[in-house]
C-alpha cells in the first residue's frame, strides 16, 4: 500500500471565491487571477505532475518519485505566487490514531521542507495532517471544506 | 457533585466487622452475590416511598455487578425483602441454600431535609461476617451515584480492586458513511447511563482524556485546520486550545490532575512535552528524531511509558517523569504502541501489531509477562478500569465499524458495551471521588 500526500491549491484573489471557507486571501499587491478554483486547480495539477506524493508504508522519507512531482510542483508555484498552498498528510489506516497523526505531519513537513529548498516563500506553504482520518486518496475538495468549516487557512503575507 | 461517606458510627450496630477480602486471587470461576431488595426503616407512606427508591437502588448495584467477570449477582427478588434489624442480621442459611457466596443488605432512610440516607452492607455468607459497610447522605438526584459506590464496596470487598462503577468513560461517537465521517466527543456513565455529547459534530475530534475525577477533558480537534488539543471544562462546557498555532495530540493528565503530557510535533519531528493542566509553558521530555508519542504516566507519576519507532519499529519506553533514564521495554517482533500505565501500577497495556493485525495485550511495568488479551483483528486503544482489573477498547468490525468493548484480564470474552452510534477511542476515567 503507498502512502499520499495530497497538495491543494487554494485560489485566494476573487472575493466571490472567498465565500469558500477554506479560502484566505493574501495580502500584498492586488491579484488579478481571475480564474475560478477548479480550473486553478486542475492548472496546478497537469502542470506540476500531479497532486498526491506517495511514500513507503511507514516512512516520511521522500522517494525520487516524489522529488519528482514536488519539483513540478514547485516550478508552478513559482509562477503563481499568489497561490497559497496547503499540504495534508496522511498516515496509514491500520496505524494507531497517534502515530499515525505524527507520521502524517512528517511527511507534509518533508514535503514543504523540499518545496522550500527549491526556493518557494515558506509564506506560501502550510501544513496539517490528518492521520488516519478520511483514509484512502481524498479526491473530493468538498470533504475538506466540509471538515475545516469555517477554520482560517493562513497563507502567510 | 461530591457523595461524602458517613462515619461509620452512624451506620447500625453489627455484631461483626471486618475488612478482610473474600480471596486474594482472582477467583477461577464467578463469586456468587445475593442482592435482595433494600430495605427501610420508615413506615407509612413515606416508607413506601423509600422502599420503591430502595428497589431503584437494588436493581442498579445489580445492573453493576452483572458487567463485571468476577461477581455473578444473583436477580433479586421482592418476596426476599427482609426488615429494617435484618440488614445487620441476615438469614446467612438462606442464601448458603442458594449458593450465593457473597451478600449485600441495605436500607434507604428519608430525612427531614428532603435527602436520603442509604446503608450499604456486604457480608462473607459462608462464614457469616461482615467485609465491609458504607453510608451516605445523599440528594434524590445522586441516587445512581450511591448505589455505584455500593457496587464499588461489594467488589472491592470480595476482589480486593477498587470498583470502577462511580466513573465515566468519554469516547468518540461515530455517524456517517466512511467518505464523510461525523465524530463527536460523548461522555456516559461506566454503566452507559447518562450519555452525552461534548462537541457538535461540525469538525473531526479525536482521543478524549478525562481527568482523574473526569471533571475536566482533554481531546484533539480540527477546527484550527490541525490537529490541536482541546481543553473542555465539563460542568461550565468552556473549551480553549492546549497551545494555539501548533499541532499537539495524545493529551494524557497526570494522576494527581495537576500536568498533561502531550505531543507536538516541531517541523517533522514528534516529541512528548508535560505542560500544567490549563496550559502554561511546555517542557520538553524527548528529543529523538523519531516519532515519540502516546505518553502515560505511572500512578504514583515518578515515571512515564510512551512509544518510540526509534529503533525502527514502533516499541515501548520508559522514562523518569523528567524525560530522564530513557529505556527500552518491548522487544517483541511486533510494533508496540498507545501504552497505557494501569492504576495499581503493575501492569501496561498497549495496542500490538502485525502488519495489518492489531490486538490489545498487557506486560508487567518491567517488560516481563507478555500476553495478548483479545484476536482482533482490528483492536486498538486500550484504556484501564479503575479496579485494573479490565481494560476499555476499539474494535472496528469487519464492516468498518468501530465500537466499544470491554475485557477482562481473566480470559473471558471481550463484551461490546451499548451505545448510541458507533464509537471509537475510548477512555475510562478514575472514579470521581
Amino acid at each position: 500500500m503507498r502512502k499520499e500526500i495530497i497538495l491543494i491549491a487554494m485560489l485566494v484573489a476573487a472575493p466571490a471565491s472567498a465565500q469558500l471557507p477554506f479560502l484566505s486571501k493574501r495580502a500584498g499587491p492586488p491579484a488579478v487571477v481571475q480564474n475560478p478554483i477548479e480550473l486553478l486547480r486542475a492548472d496546478f495539477a497537469a502542470q506540476s505532475g500531479g497532486t498526491t506524493v506517495y511514500f513507503a508504508v511507514g516512512s516520511a522519507q521522500l522517494t525520487p518519485q516524489a522529488r519528482t512531482v514536488l519539483t513540478g510542483q514547485a516550478a508552478w508555484l513559482r509562477q503563481h505566487p499568489e497561490v497559497g498552498v496547503r499540504i495534508e498528510g496522511h498516515g496509514d489506516p491500520t496505524d494507531t490514531r497517534d502515530h499515525a497523526l505524527a507520521l502524517g505531519a512528517e511527511r507534509a513537513a518533508e514535503a514543504r521542507d523540499y518545496l522550500l529548498l527549491l526556493g518557494i516563500p515558506s509564506a506560501q506553504v502550510t501544513t496539517m495532517t490528518w492521520g488516519k482520518e478520511r483514509p484512502g486518496p481524498p479526491s473530493a475538495f468538498t470533504n475538506i471544506v466540509e471538515v475545516l468549516g469555517s477554520a482560517p487557512v493562513t497563507t502567510g503575507a | 457533585m461530591t457523595i461524602k461517606a458517613l462515619p461509620a458510627a452512624l451506620l447500625l450496630a453489627s455484631a461483626a466487622i471486618g475488612t478482610a477480602a473474600l480471596a486474594q486471587e482472582p477467583a477461577p470461576a464467578a463469586t456468587v452475590i445475593a442482592i435482595p431488595p433494600m430495605t427501610s426503616p420508615d413506615s407509612g407512606t413515606k416508607g413506601n416511598e423509600m422502599l420503591a427508591i430502595a428497589w431503584q437502588a437494588t436493581q442498579l448495584i445489580e445492573t453493576d455487578l452483572r458487567q463485571t467477570a468476577e461477581l455473578m449477582p444473583l436477580k433479586p427478588d421482592r418476596k426476599d425483602y427482609y426488615s429494617y434489624p435484618e440488614v445487620t442480621a441476615p438469614s446467612f442459611s438462606k442464601w448458603r441454600d442458594r449458593g450465593a457466596k457473597a451478600l449485600i443488605t441495605g436500607f434507604v432512610q428519608s430525612r427531614s431535609d428532603g435527602r436520603y440516607t442509604i446503608g450499604c452492607y456486604v457480608y462473607d455468607v459462608d462464614k457469616g461476617r461482615e467485609l465491609a459497610r458504607e453510608g451516605f447522605v445523599i440528594t434524590p438526584a445522586d441516587l445512581r451515584r450511591a448505589a455505584h459506590k455500593c457496587s464499588g464496596l461489594a467488589y472491592k470487598a470480595i476482589t480486593g480492586s477498587p470498583g470502577m462503577f462511580d466513573a465515566r468513560i468519554a469516547y468518540v461517537a461515530e455517524t456517517g458513511s466512511a467518505a464523510a465521517r461525523v465524530k463527536r466527543i460523548a461522555i456516559m456513565d461506566s454503566d452507559g447511563f447518562d450519555h452525552s455529547y461534548v462537541t457538535a459534530g461540525g469538525t473531526t475530534v479525536l482521543t478524549p482524556r478525562l481527568s482523574p475525577k473526569a471533571g475536566r477533558l482533554a481531546y484533539v480537534g480540527f477546527e484550527a485546520g490541525m490537529p490541536q488539543i482541546r481543553l473542555v471544562d465539563l460542568s461550565t462546557g468552556a473549551q480553549h486550545p492546549l497551545l494555539p498555532g501548533v499541532m499537539t495530540f495524545a493529551p494524557r493528565y497526570s494522576p494527581d490532575g495537576s500536568k498533561m503530557l502531550f505531543s507536538m510535533m516541531l517541523g517533522a519531528n514528534s516529541d512528548i512535552y508535560v505542560i500544567g493542566a490549563e496550559g502554561g509553558m511546555p517542557q520538553r521530555l524527548t528529543t529523538s528524531p523519531a516519532i515519540d508519542t502516546d505518553a502515560s504516566y505511572s500512578p504514583d507519576g515518578s515515571r512515564i511509558v510512551f512509544e518510540s519507532d526509534r529503533s525502527g519499529r514502533q516499541q515501548l519506553y520508559v522514562m523518569d517523569s523528567n524525560g530522564s533514564n530513557q529505556r527500552r521495554l518491548s522487544f517483541g517482533a511486533a510494533a508496540y504502541s498507545a501504552p497505557e500505565w494501569s492504576p495499581d501500577g503493575k501492569l501496561i497495556a498497549f495496542t500490538w501489531r502485525v502488519g495489518d493485525t492489531r490486538r490489545i495485550g498487557i506486560m508487567n511495568a518491567d517488560g516481563s509477562g507478555e500476553k495478548l488479551l483479545t484476536a482482533g483483528p482490528a483492536d486498538e486503544a486500550p484504556s484501564w478500569a479503575a479496579s485494573s482489573r479490565e481494560l476499555v477498547f476499539q474494535r472496528t468490525d469487519a464492516s468498518g465499524r468501530p465500537g466499544i468493548y470491554r475485557v477482562s484480564l481473566d480470559g473471558s470474552a471481550p463484551r461490546k458495551m451499548t451505545i448510541p452510534q458507533d464509537g471509537s477511542d475510548p477512555d475510562w476515567s478514575a472514579n470521581m471521588d
